[in-house]
């Protein structure tokens, strides 16, 4: 009904492979894009703060750990911790007096040879061998920050962000801050939708469907695992960065525990496993649903239709958040963003039907 | 080149207004001049379109000319050209034409045997092929034919490694011309300057129902003036977007992507393949359109069949808009102006329903669909129409290269096909034919001094087809003069009216009737089997085949309603009174249609001789035995025993 397909052609194969060829996906992209940009002059500071600002960075994060899961297939339980060691050492580069922009690409680098040392049991081990394998990564990071005490300072203790300033902009007002993650957030975007383009992009996924199969047609499943993890891995430990310094702005370990790293598995999951619209639909979902139902619940339970005891109040929203998530996934076992390309495929063929596939 | 002079001579003065350097060539070369870098051809190639400017256009024909002429070709040579449309082609025939030699195109699919005729009667020494497969064909023919001394292909898959003595790749012939260009500064005017307006620029065929085709040669002039009497009508616009995707064989196709795509400037599109032409049209989205009659009907089944299978919701959709939308149509016709309501539901369904159709079918672009060649059915008319297409009607011959009479803007309707261009005149005669006279009507058969005069007489075009002008001026064609029929009993009638009435239908691909010299009209059917076989599945009928199908009671039952229906609307006494499933379709390679599904009459009177006996004896089946030809050129068999039914109400 909205999407014209007639009267596009191409003369160029760079042309008929470029992002988004249809052209009303492409206004949509640019909607989003725009909206997004002026979001901080319509948007009040709560919503801008606590929903839009950390639904882009956890999007940035479940990106990131899609390339990872869903495009090159290994499986990763551990990426909070990737996420910390990016927040806590771009924290300590920016205390030495590194440059803030410096300390991200550190953070990231960070990051990146850290989690590709552990990266490395993946060339042995798959499946639920790998999560016990990154799970132990989890543990160990978690253990090392809380009993170091020059990363942590202190088991209890909370490390403060610096203020600092992005190319000569200070990042300090929440709209500095929300403009910091949203380039960030683009940036991730755009790789990640281009990594898919290019042939690393496809050795990823040859590594994902067998990994011995790729072996057989010249994929290198060493080094194209080893890359896999080490570009993931970066792209966490900036993530986690710019979560510290735009958001949290102080940073202990529990922002960065196990159920942290389950959550973001539940976004790439509930999100749809190597997409991209899955990122951000799945990093919502668990964001921002469970806030939206306690605030429903509560309106409710005030408003007087649903009589509830104050102990059930807090329970309920998490009862109904964990059946939707079981709903959607049985609906549509892969993911949100499986039911995004439905729609949108209703739309597309309009008024004719579209095969399932 | 005395005698070439003196032809030239007489031939201007069968047209003193033409003016001499007015021919083809020139007008490419003003566009290549003046619009160097404008594009003027697109190829879909491995899914994306390569384009050519009008500079390129004129380098490779005078290329392509240049290295032909080292070949050997002298004027008035034939080149036949067989092939599906491709740039080399349209190239190559105006290559030739540089050379005042004469392209003669055959359809595609034409068997070796039909090839090796058209060689014999053309004395045609030289050919372009598309790809292997009609070099194959050709060299076939060279076997009967051997004064084919070179065919040129343009696809080189499957002839690089061993080509077959006598051939040669277009490529190398271009390449082999521009070296000549090259070495010889002068030799580029010299070609751009050697046409005349006088020449034969092609040599087309007519259809031939009753016999083997004609010639029918068009000079330059007369294709000039049918596109500019064309375009002074606004039947066409300047820079159209224009899908050349109906065999190069047809006259439209080279009045529509040659001629009017020169002297227009049109962007001509050219598919991958025939396959892949509907979804190729949907790239390009066309701002000209024109398709038979038959493939408007194939489209809007594919609207109905996909509409079938669409949810529920859709479904709902499309019913409350587009019969709404029909019936607003037929209204309009009649002169009735919609209401404000109706206009606000027209507005919402073009939202919804038939824009995203115009969207999918590749149409949304379109500002002149055309149809001609046939009657188109009510349904389909009224359909695009309905779907806010401006569908019209045009009527022309090969003689009349294609452009004659067209419906504007103001006067649609069902029945009439319009009014003549500027710069045509038709009349009707005393025995009720339409007779032509234009610029663009042809000067003769192609040595057939006997059908030229019985074509072309004080200068007028006897078409052959029976007319008549409506009181408002518009023309209505009522079928061909010769087809006249009378039954035992004296009543008159034209079969083919009678058929295109049942063709109306979605699920009849052809008919025949019969009832010439007998006491009542008969019809043979050949069911068409993608809509029969959609509506079987749909009412759980299972069948193997197409003769299967074809002899199922149901489908019987079927298609009685739809001769009943047409008999409703038929006068007493031209009702079909009894009909016969055929269970195989009419095919050109079995001989009882032509190429463009014109029926042979004869043929089929012959053929399926006991089948009508049967139906005259009142028999209720008869067993059948039809020789059929594959592609291959092999025979072969399909024996069924055929139920012949009687309609109600019919006789």
């Amino acid at each position: 009904m909205f999407y014209r397909l007639a009267g596009v052609h191409h003369t160029r194969y760079q042309s008929a492979r470029r992002l988004w060829p249809v052209p009303a996906d492409r206004w949509q992209v640019l909607f989003l894009l725009a909206l997004a940009v002026v979001a901080p002059f319509f948007l009040s500071n709560l919503y801008l703060g606590s929903y839009l600002l950390p639904w882009l960075i956890w999007s940035a994060a479940a990106l990131s750990l899609t390339l990872l899961m869903g495009t090159a297939g290994q499986l990763h339980f551990g990426f909070a911790a990737v996420m910390a060691i990016g927040a806590y050492s771009s924290i300590h580069l920016v205390r030495f007096g590194v440059p803030f922009e410096i300390a991200l690409v550190g953070a990231g680098v960070t990051a990146a040879v850290i989690g590709s040392l552990f990266g490395m049991a993946a060339l042995r081990v798959k499946g639920l061998y790998l999560v016990m394998a990154t799970l132990a990564m989890q543990y160990l990071v978690d253990w090392v920050i809380i009993n170091v005490p020059a990363i942590s300072g202190g088991a209890q203790a909370t490390l403060r962000t610096p203020t600092v300033s992005f190319l000569l902009v200070p990042v300090d007002s929440l709209v500095s801050r929300y403009y910091l993650a949203l380039i960030w957030v683009v940036l991730v975007t755009l790789f990640f939708l281009n990594v898919k383009r290019t042939s690393f992009g496809r050795a990823l996924v040859a590594i994902r469907d067998k990994d011995f199969a790729a072996a057989v047609i010249g994929v290198d499943p060493f080094r194209t695992k080893l890359v896999a993890f080490f570009t993931s891995s970066f792209m966490g430990g900036v993530s986690g960065a710019i979560l510290a310094f735009a958001y949290y702005r102080a940073v202990t370990p529990e922002q960065f525990s196990f159920n942290v790293s389950i959550q973001l598995v539940a976004m790439v999951l509930v999100g749809g496993l190597g997409s991209a619209v899955g990122g951000f639909l799945g990093a919502g979902f668990v964001l921002l649903i469970p806030i939206f139902l306690t605030n429903l619940v509560a309106w409710l339970a005030g408003a007087g239709w649903i009589a509830i005891s104050a102990n059930l109040i807090a329970h309920v929203p998490l009862m109904i958040y964990g059946a939707l998530i079981i709903g959607f996934l049985l609906f549509e076992p892969l993911g949100l963003a499986k039911i995004y390309d439905n729609i949108r495929k209703y739309f597309l063929v309009w008024p004719f039907r579209h095969s399932r596939s | 080149m005395l005698l070439d002079a003196e032809q030239t001579g007489s031939a201007a003065g069968l047209h003193p207004n033409w003016k001499a350097d007015d021919h083809l060539i020139a007008v490419l070369a003003r566009n290549a001049h003046e619009h160097p870098d404008e594009v003027a051809l697109r190829e879909r190639d491995q899914g994306i379109w390569q384009e050519y400017t009008w500079a390129d256009y004129l380098d490779v024909v005078l290329a392509f000319a240049a290295g032909l002429e080292a070949e050997g070709v002298s004027p008035g040579d034939i080149m036949m050209v067989i092939g599906d449309n491709r740039p080399n082609l349209y190239f190559a025939m105006l290559g030739a034409i540089v050379l005042r030699a004469i392209p003669s195109p055959a359809y595609p699919d034409t068997p070796p045997g039909e090839i090796a005729d058209q060689l014999a009667r053309e004395d045609i020494e030289l050919a372009m092929g598309e790809d292997q497969e009609q070099v194959d064909k050709l060299l076939l023919a060279r076997e009967k034919h051997p004064a084919l001394r070179l065919i040129v292909y343009d696809d080189p898959r499957g002839l690089t490694t061993s080509p077959p003595p006598g051939t040669a790749a277009f490529e190398d012939i271009a390449a082999a011309g521009r070296e000549r260009l090259e070495k010889e500064p002068t030799l580029r005017d010299a070609l751009l300057a050697r046409p005349n307006v006088h020449d034969v620029a092609i040599l087309l065929h007519s259809s031939g129902t009753t016999a083997t085709p004609k010639g029918v040669p068009l000079k330059h002039g007369h294709l000039l003036a049918g596109v500019r009497n064309a375009a002074a009508a606004g039947y066409f616009r300047q820079g159209e977007v224009h899908m050349a995707y109906l065999p190069t064989a047809w006259v439209g196709d080279f009045a529509f992507s040659v001629v009017a795509g020169l002297e227009l400037r049109f962007i001509v599109n050219i598919p991958e393949s025939q396959e892949t032409a509907l979804h190729d049209l949907r790239e390009i989205a066309p701002t000209l359109y024109f398709s038979s009659p038959r493939a408007w009907s194939s489209m809007l089944t594919r609207v109905q069949v996909g509409i079938a299978e669409s949810t529920p919701f859709k479904r709902w959709l499309y019913q409350v808009f587009m019969p709404f939308a029909v019936e607003l149509e037929r209204a309009r016709l009649k002169g009735q102006k919609p209401g404000v309501m109706a206009r606000l539901r027209r507005g919402l369904g073009e939202f919804l329903i038939y824009r995203p159709i115009r969207d999918q079918l590749g149409l949304s672009r379109v500002e002149r669909p055309y149809t001609a060649g046939e009657a188109i059915g009510e349904d389909v008319f009224l359909f695009f129409r309905a779907l806010g297409l401006d569908l019209r009607q045009f009527y022309g011959q090969t003689e009349t290269c294609a452009l004659a009479v067209a419906q504007s803007r103001e006067d649609i309707s069902l029945t009439s096909v319009g009014r003549p261009f500027p710069g045509i005149e038709v009349k009707i005669d005393d025995k009720g034919e339409i007779l032509i006279r234009a610029d663009n009507v042809f000067d003769g058969y192609f040595r057939d001094e006997a059908a030229t005069a019985e074509a072309l007489r004080d200068g007028w075009l006897h078409t052959g087809d029976a007319g008549q002008f409506e009181e408002d001026g518009a023309l209505v064609v009522l079928g061909r003069v010769s087809e006249i029929v009378h039954t035992a009993d004296g009543r008159r009638y034209i079969p083919t009216y009678i058929e295109n009435r049942l063709k109306f239908s979605q699920f009849i691909k052809d008919a025949c009737v019969i009832g010439a010299a007998r006491p009542f009209i008969s019809a043979i059917v050949c069911i068409d089997f993608e809509a029969v076989g959609q509506w079987a599945q749909e009412n759980g009928i299972s069948y193997t085949s197409y003769a299967d199908l074809s002899q199922k009671p149901r489908v019987y039952d079927l298609i009685q309603g739809v001769a009943q229906d047409v008999n409703g609307k038929m006068p007493e006494g031209l009702h079909v009174a009894r009909f016969v499933n055929l269970h195989k379709e009419f095919d050109p390679d079995d001989g009882e249609v032509t190429r463009t599904r014109k029926l042979r009459r004869e043929l089929i009177d012959e053929r399926y001789a006991d089948i009508i006996t049967a139906i005259y004896d009142g028999r209720d089946e008869v067993d059948y035995e039809a020789h059929i030809t594959y592609e291959t050129g092999q025979t072969g068999v399909i024996a069924r025993r055929l139920a012949i039914r009687t309609t109600e109400g019919g006789g």
